[in-house]
């Protein structure tokens, strides 16, 4: 799962990889398709005169920056930008090939469980003191599985409710609603005064995106997708997974949601309706969409209109699901402990503050969302350089992970089973119930 | 007269691999040159060869092994299981929806392509001037990637701000926002395999064009003294002598469409509207780390192809002699 802007937007364009899928498949049979997982190669401990290779979907950290490291460390590195849906390719290639590709590389949340049952990635404590790290990281619990930390995230992506409040001040909505069925009332009340004719944005695609969606409504309806055994909350009709479902098809069945939407990607829904006025709010956008889209005039026509809503929930605000990106050393590494180092400078408080853009532009890096570390986001709001600063790093102090005991090994499937079952439904190939009862089942198989 | 035979072909034998020195014409045994002048073509296809081997041979051959292996690091070892990946395959609906798309994208796919690729070889056939502004212009969506043409039509099929839905509301066939792709199954096909036909026409239609520039013009001259108008010399002569071209443009439209990717998955994401047997390949690879499975839908598809493509060789094939 994409979680940064900058990989977010190359969504279309990461695809290119994509269709040498089934040639890849043939290669990983030739190179070792029979390998056993888990397995080790032990890198060189060398951490001084070395090159490293760091793959990330995310442009390179300014050169100012990694010249700095390499004073600092004698680590050289060479940073590999690869679109998100190719790194993860990638990375499931090499392991099951065992073969080198990165010394340090993209761990997403949703792969936690899998990466962590194939032992691809080494436990990050092994080289890094994570419990002194986890009170001012709130989302390293999102890389955590069995008390294993598989990465240690670099960014503090995390699902938020945007509106735009010229447009709820049109339908003369002047108090921002704090439950969901205040805020539902609000769209039609933006609908039948004109202000919007479809004011709510819900990406019904078959993609990713509306899986994030219906677990962010979930959660702020109080409830869990799956418990910590990793069976299925949402089957009951009483159960806020199955209520977050049906709110979300209803809401395209009554066109508070473009019909248009059934294809519609959660980066293209913020960029071309969100950021164009076309809607007048998105449930469940991604932190720092405000600073980094909506109030940049070359690709948004609502500059200084959107603003964060603490997440309206069942009876008040709600917490956030994280969905943070993470950086891990995969066990082919060649230099682990020399990845190990760099890993603990970049995720470091002080570099996150430069990358954030506070000390100056020579420092930031263009493409950086939000700092993982707390204290930075607050450093951030403080000195005025996080737009809507003070309500992200309050949402991002009560966040938590979608999984309570981290993803599932199977997430990949069992999230391909609720986006193409969600989206049938509001396609109206399915009813909400055999939506749910099809993704119930899913998990149901996978968990057995 | 040019004669159009059935298959089989004649076919050349090939040199033997290893074999005694050959004496020349003269008689003498050839010297070093001369052996060097005869290993020369060997020399130069051994990196094609081993490229080949290396690249396509021997992954192919692991595929066909494995397939018949339960590999998937979530659930190791790896372990034979005879036909278990098949067996799961067709028990899984999403699998079985999409094979039936994928068909539905052959026979779109190919018959229009074909139709296409034969008008504009007609029209291409006879010089008049812009005829290469013309090739070149019609090669440009073939030397496309199939992604970047996913992400061009994304926006002409977008419902607010889509040209096709611009065009059709102003005419009043549509209103404005209809939604083209992922609501029904047919259209959504139907249109993702039109952006396929733009990119595959092109190589149809130069591939028909090759063969009909090998057509004698005394054979057009003689028929139309015969009284033959331009519509039976097409039915009767154009069409019957370019069979060779036109069962290479069936082909490659088959495999092309066969191995549809790019447009389903850029146009219509995962949605089983439109997903394709590649897809659920990649998916089952890569997604699902069901690497067994992967092996054996893509060994379906390489078995499909194959068949196919025989059949229409079979069926559409004839030798021309000129």
């Amino acid at each position: 799962m994409a979680r940064t802007l900058s990989s977010r937007r190359g969504r279309l364009g990461r695809t290119t990889t994509a269709g040498a899928a089934a040639a890849l498949a043939v290669a990983l049979a030739a190179c070792g398709g029979s390998s056993s997982s888990g397995s080790s190669a032990a890198g060189s401990s060398q951490t001084s005169g070395v090159t490293i290779t760091v793959a990330l979907a995310n442009t390179a950290l300014p050169k100012a920056a990694l010249a700095a490291f390499t004073k600092q460390t004698g680590i050289k590195v060479k940073w590999v930008d690869i679109d998100w849906d190719s790194l993860q390719t990638k990375i499931s290639a090499a392991a099951t090939a065992q073969t080198y590709f990165a010394d340090a590389t993209d761990v997403d949340w949703s792969r936690v469980g899998q990466l962590s049952k194939l032992s691809w990635f080494y436990p990050m404590e092994q080289f890094l003191n994570t419990k002194s790290m986890a009170a001012d990281m709130p989302q390293l619990a999102s890389f955590t599985v069995g008390g294993k930390v598989i990465g240690i995230p670099y960014d503090a992506s995390f699902m938020v409710t945007t509106v735009n409040k010229d447009l709820f001040a049109k339908a003369h909505i002047t108090t921002m609603p704090t439950t969901l069925d205040q805020y539902t009332a609000d769209l039609k009340k933006l609908q039948t005064s004109g202000a919007s004719a479809h004011p709510l944005d819900i990406p019904f695609a078959a993609a990713e995106g509306l899986s994030t969606y219906w677990y962010e409504t979930t959660g702020a309806l109080g409830g869990t997708i799956l418990d910590q055994s990793y069976k299925p909350q949402f089957t009951s009709p009483d159960s806020p997974g199955y209520k977050a479902a049906e709110w979300m098809i209803s809401a395209i069945k009554s066109g508070l949601v473009p019909k248009s939407n059934i294809n519609v990607t959660d980066s293209q829904g913020m960029q071309t309706l969100m950021a164009k006025g076309q809607v007048a709010s998105i449930f469940s956008d991604y932190s720092g969409n405000v600073g980094t889209l909506y109030n940049v005039p070359s690709a948004s026509s609502v500059v200084n209109q959107v603003e964060y809503l603490p997440t309206p929930g069942a009876a008040g605000a709600a917490a956030n699901w994280s969905n943070p990106d993470g950086i891990g050393i995969p066990k082919e590494a060649k230099y682990p402990k020399a990845a190990a180092k760099f890993i603990q400078w970049f995720t470091s408080e002080q570099q996150q503050i430069d990358f954030a853009g506070v000390n100056g532009a020579a420092k930031a890096w263009p493409t950086y969302p939000l700092p993982s570390h707390l204290s930075a986001v607050k450093v951030m709001a403080t000195r005025g350089n996080l737009v809507g600063g003070d309500a992200l790093s309050a949402m991002l102090a009560t966040s938590k992970p979608v999984f309570e005991g981290g993803a599932p090994p199977w997430y990949p499937q069992f999230s391909n089973s609720v986006y193409t079952n969600l989206h049938a439904a509001a396609a109206g190939s399915e009813t909400v119930a055999q939506a749910i009862k099809a993704i119930a089942a899913t998990a149901n198989g996978l968990a057995s | 007269m040019p004669k159009a035979s059935s298959l089989p072909d004649e076919t050349q034998a090939a040199p033997a691999a290893v074999s005694p020195p050959r004496r020349t014409a003269a008689g003498r045994r050839p010297d070093g040159r001369e052996r060097a002048a005869r290993g020369l073509p060997y020399l130069l296809v051994t990196p094609l060869a081993l490229f080949i081997i290396g690249l396509a041979l021997i992954p192919a051959a692991f595929t066909i092994i494995e397939a018949f292996y339960r590999v998937n690091p979530l659930d190791p070892p790896t372990r034979f299981d005879g036909i278990g990946n098949f067996r799961r395959l067709f028990a899984n609906n999403v699998v079985l929806t999409s094979i039936g798309n994928t068909a539905l994208y052959v026979v779109i796919g190919v018959v229009a392509s074909t139709v296409l690729g034969i008008f504009f070889a007609v029209v291409l056939r006879r010089p008049f001037r812009g005829r290469g502004i013309l090739i070149a212009v019609l090669i440009l969506p073939w030397a496309l990637p199939g992604v970047v043409e996913g992400i061009l039509w994304t926006g002409i099929f977008d419902p607010n701000t889509g040209l096709l839905n611009g065009v059709l509301s102003s005419v009043h066939l549509a209103s404005h926002g209809s939604v083209l792709l992922g609501d029904n199954r047919w259209l959504t096909i139907f249109l993702i395999e039109l952006v396929q036909v733009w990119q595959i026409t092109p190589l149809s239609a130069l591939l028909v064009l090759a063969s009909m520039q090998l057509m004698p013009q005394e054979l057009f001259q003689a028929a139309e003294i015969d009284g033959c108008g331009a519509w039976q010399s097409f039915w009767r002569i154009t069409l019957p002598l370019a069979r060779p071209g036109v069962a290479v443009a069936v082909v490659q439209a088959l495999i092309a469409t066969l191995n549809v990717f790019d447009q389903p998955y850029v146009l219509n994401g995962a949605a089983t509207t439109g997903s394709s047997i590649t897809e659920q390949t990649y998916f089952i690879s890569f997604q699902d780390l069901d690497f067994g499975g992967g092996y054996a839908l893509s060994l379906l598809i390489t078995v499909a192809t194959l068949i196919v493509s025989l059949v229409v060789v079979r069926a559409v094939y004839r030798r021309v002699d000129y």
